[in-house]
């Protein structure tokens, strides 16, 4: 049974039985299943894919996409209904904040329970607990009851506890949302590390930025079908540009976008919205996303706003750097730049761009006239990619020159002192 | 069972043995989720087919097996169940106590204060035999109604973790029967202390050798039913009400509030109530707590020996047989229904 995958899926589908009322079950039962008496409820259909060790796979897709089934069939706690999967090595999932947690308990009883839901004996968990309580940064609060806990906290021991399992493949539904982006960095750290050790990573998130920087490849999964799979990048351009198109031509749909419940009130069309995003080298029409540092480009942003009195806009742009670092963001509201008219098409010069080499997210948030509200966080198409020809260290390449003086040390000066 | 470490990058089965299934080279690992949810074929494929036969067949008879693997996680489950019930409270660890001694006391003033219940011509040490006889049988008639009834709905009420954590779901009906049997513990020791330091009844001797032994087919017995029908509450929620009502019969065809040596009506009808075995349990019980209690045979009553050590063997084989049928049964109607736990919770 060797094979080189650590996790497989052949064809799984999912679908869940809907009865009227008791009494259809009941009939069932009775007959052995040859009076069906429910309709079916098709969560995930057909999903194929197949991960190696140390790749990091990202689920993105509206709600009820089936992206929490796939985990859930993955994690073990659901059957499919049809198809198979294959996963090697244990498996340890945090499909929600704080499930099996007991309110009444301390957390530290609560690592012991939780631990031994996961699989771990006592003696692992008495043996890890020092870095369990350590990662998730409790301190004195660890031997309070869990009901004393913020949300954050919750969502800190449970992670915690899920890593400490060190499983072979990790599988984390959109939990995030809730922690500090302290400890968000700190859990994406332990991605990255996961990773390293070649450990496989299941994620949904509805961030597709997250999706993006943590994952390598992606699927996108809409009303349980698989419309895309593949790189992630690829993945979620395709996602994005669909969420585009949803909002903009079907407003009908557009509920199922929940991170935008405004949206969903209004008719897409007439809130403000980014159409599209692009990055050109300066001054001429060719877009590129491959560039040197010390080039020079400009970011062309075609936005439109029907009522430019009621809700006024602003819009930003920044460079993230994969470990989700902003390198700069500039921002036209930190700027004091006025927009007018009901569309147009806005343009950041970036003359002798010093970024060093990397890959740079690219977000273009709009904002309401305060800067404060979020209306849209567009992703660019692709990645920028940064070149150096230098050897310079850093994120930037520092404007510098080196030169000498003849001059004593200040009197007070100098370190011995 | 140490923990697989990152050099291997989770690159072999930790089985050494191709034949084994996945599933309990998983559970060898020490760590990890372990879904008893769907089938793995022998090249740890998961798929959507119903258990085969000799699928069933492993996993009722592999319970003891899951079991010593995931001990830790029974005994913190069970310890937290009886955290729950009693820490907070004032009296703490001293209910489980006193829940048996208020039962005493209530029983024994009612029927045999009151309405004057008395077993005719015990000798003098047996005096308050009608109270102990009720009392033993209402302990050991309780441990069981409360696992049906707390059993019937302990995998619907944990639908959130059954939702959102793979672990093997049969620990949930089997943690309120442990629970039942600790509680049971507690009144029998209860028994024992207030026999030994009051003259109420005569201790026990040899015949407490037994309590382990009733203990473990207790278990079985109740751990076969409350699985049996905290499947069968996933699907049907009318089961809790009926087991309700059908504990309250089945309390009274129990002889618990009457002797059937004592009445020649009763007596005829043996061969019927000693199906029950529920009959045989407390029999057994009451075998190794009260020792012999022989009720003289009078024109009015039957007489007999109402309870005996003999009997204690004899009755636990008979409830044997009923605990080991409805184990099976319960077990295997549970791993054919444990796939579609999570869709109806």
């Amino acid at each position: 049974m060797t094979t080189e995958y650590a996790l497989e899926a052949e064809g799984l589908g999912k679908a869940y039985r809907m009865y009227p009322g008791p009494l259809q079950r009941v009939l069932e039962g009775i007959t052995f299943g040859r009076h069906k008496g429910y309709s079916e409820f098709w969560a995930l259909k057909d999903t194929n894919f197949r991960l190696k060790p140390g790749s990091s796979f990202g689920l993105c897709g509206a709600n009820g996409a089936g992206k929490s089934t796939l985990l859930k069939i993955l994690s073990g706690t659901t059957a499919p209904s049809v198809g198979r999967y294959r996963a090697r090595g244990r498996v340890a999932s945090l499909l929600e904040l704080g499930a099996g947690f007991h309110m009444e308990f301390t957390g530290r009883a609560n690592i012991v329970m939780n631990g031994t839901m996961m699989g771990l004996t006592r003696e692992e968990i008495s043996r890890k607990m020092d870095s369990i309580i350590d990662f998730a940064e409790l301190g004195d609060y660890i031997d309070e009851p869990v009901r004393t806990y913020s949300s954050g906290m919750g969502l800190r021991l449970g992670f915690a506890v899920a890593v400490a399992v060190d499983p072979e493949i990790l599988i984390i539904d959109e939990v995030f949302a809730v922690g500090d982006m302290y400890f968000q960095k700190k859990c994406v750290d332990k991605i990255y590390e996961f990773k390293k050790r070649g450990k496989t990573i299941l994620f949904c998130s509805h961030s597709l930025y997250d999706v993006r920087q943590l994952c390598d490849q992606a699927i996108w999964l809409d009303h349980g079908e698989c419309r895309a799979i593949g790189d992630s990048v690829e993945v979620t351009n395709e996602y994005s540009a669909f969420q585009r198109h949803h909002i903009s031509e079907d407003d009908s749909v557009v509920g199922h976008i929940e991170e935008a419940p405004e949206l969903a009130t209004r008719a897409g069309e007439d809130l403000p919205h980014i159409v599209d995003a692009r990055i050109y080298r300066m001054g001429t029409d060719e877009e590129c996303y491959q560039v040197t540092t010390g080039d020079s480009i400009e970011v062309r942003v075609w936005w439109e706003n029907p009522h430019p009195e009621e809700t006024p806009i602003q819009i930003g742009v920044a460079f993230m750097r994969q470990d989700m670092t902003t390198c700069g963001g500039v921002g036209t509201h930190l700027s004091g730049y006025e927009f007018s008219g009901e569309r147009g098409c806005l343009v950041v010069r970036l003359p002798n761009l010093q970024l060093l080499s990397g890959q740079f997210l690219i977000p273009v948030v709009l904002f309401d006239g305060e800067g404060v509200h979020k209306y849209q966080e567009y992703v660019l198409p692709e990645n920028l990619v940064v070149r150096t020809k230098t050897r310079d260290i850093g994120l930037f390449r520092l404007t510098h020159e080196w030169t000498e003086y003849e001059l004593a040390p200040p009197e007070s000066g100098g370190q011995e002192a | 069972m140490t923990t697989v470490q990152s050099t291997d990058g989770g690159a072999v089965s930790p089985s050494p043995t191709e034949s084994l299934p996945d599933l309990d080279a998983l559970d060898h690992a020490g760590g990890g989720q372990v879904s008893t949810v769907a089938q793995r074929d022998a090249e740890g494929w998961v798929t959507a087919r119903p258990p085969r036969f000799h699928e069933i067949v492993r996993r009722v008879f592999g319970f003891p097996g899951l079991l010593r693997r995931h001990k830790d996680l029974v005994l913190t489950s069970v310890k937290r169940d009886l955290e729950v019930r009693f820490s907070g409270t004032i009296l703490g660890w001293f209910w489980p106590l006193f829940h048996p001694l208020f039962l005493f006391v209530v029983y024994y003033f009612i029927f045999v204060h009151l309405l004057g219940f008395k077993l005719q011509g015990l000798p003098e040490s047996q005096k308050s035999g009608m109270g102990v006889y009720m009392f033993v049988g209402i302990s050991a008639w309780t441990a069981i109604a409360e696992t049906l009834v707390r059993g019937t709905s302990s995998i619907v009420d944990n639908g959130n973790l059954i939702k959102k954590l793979a672990f093997p779901s049969e620990i949930l009906p089997l943690n309120v029967t442990l629970v039942g049997l600790v509680t049971l513990l507690f009144a029998v020791a209860m028994f024992v202390v207030a026999c030994t330091l009051t003259p109420m009844w005569p201790a026990p001797g040899w015949a407490l050798l037994w309590v382990p032994v009733i203990l473990l087919v207790q278990g079985v017995f109740t751990y076969g039913l409350a699985l049996f029908l905290s499947t069968l509450q996933v699907f049907l929620r009318d089961t809790l009400q009926v087991v309700t009502v059908l504990t309250t019969v089945w309390m009274f065809a129990t002889p618990i509030f009457w002797v059937p040596e004592v009445t020649k009506r009763v007596a005829d009808y043996m061969p019927i109530l000693s199906i029950n075995p529920v009959y045989h349990l407390v029999q057994a019980w009451r075998g190794a707590l009260m020792g012999d209690v022989v009720i003289p045979k009078t024109p009015e009553i039957a007489g007999g020996l109402a309870v005996s050590v003999e009997a204690i063997g004899p009755h636990l084989a008979v409830l044997a047989a009923w605990a080991v049928g409805f184990y099976v049964l319960g077990f295997a109607f549970f791993v054919l229904c444990q796939r579609r736990f999570a869709d109806e919770v």
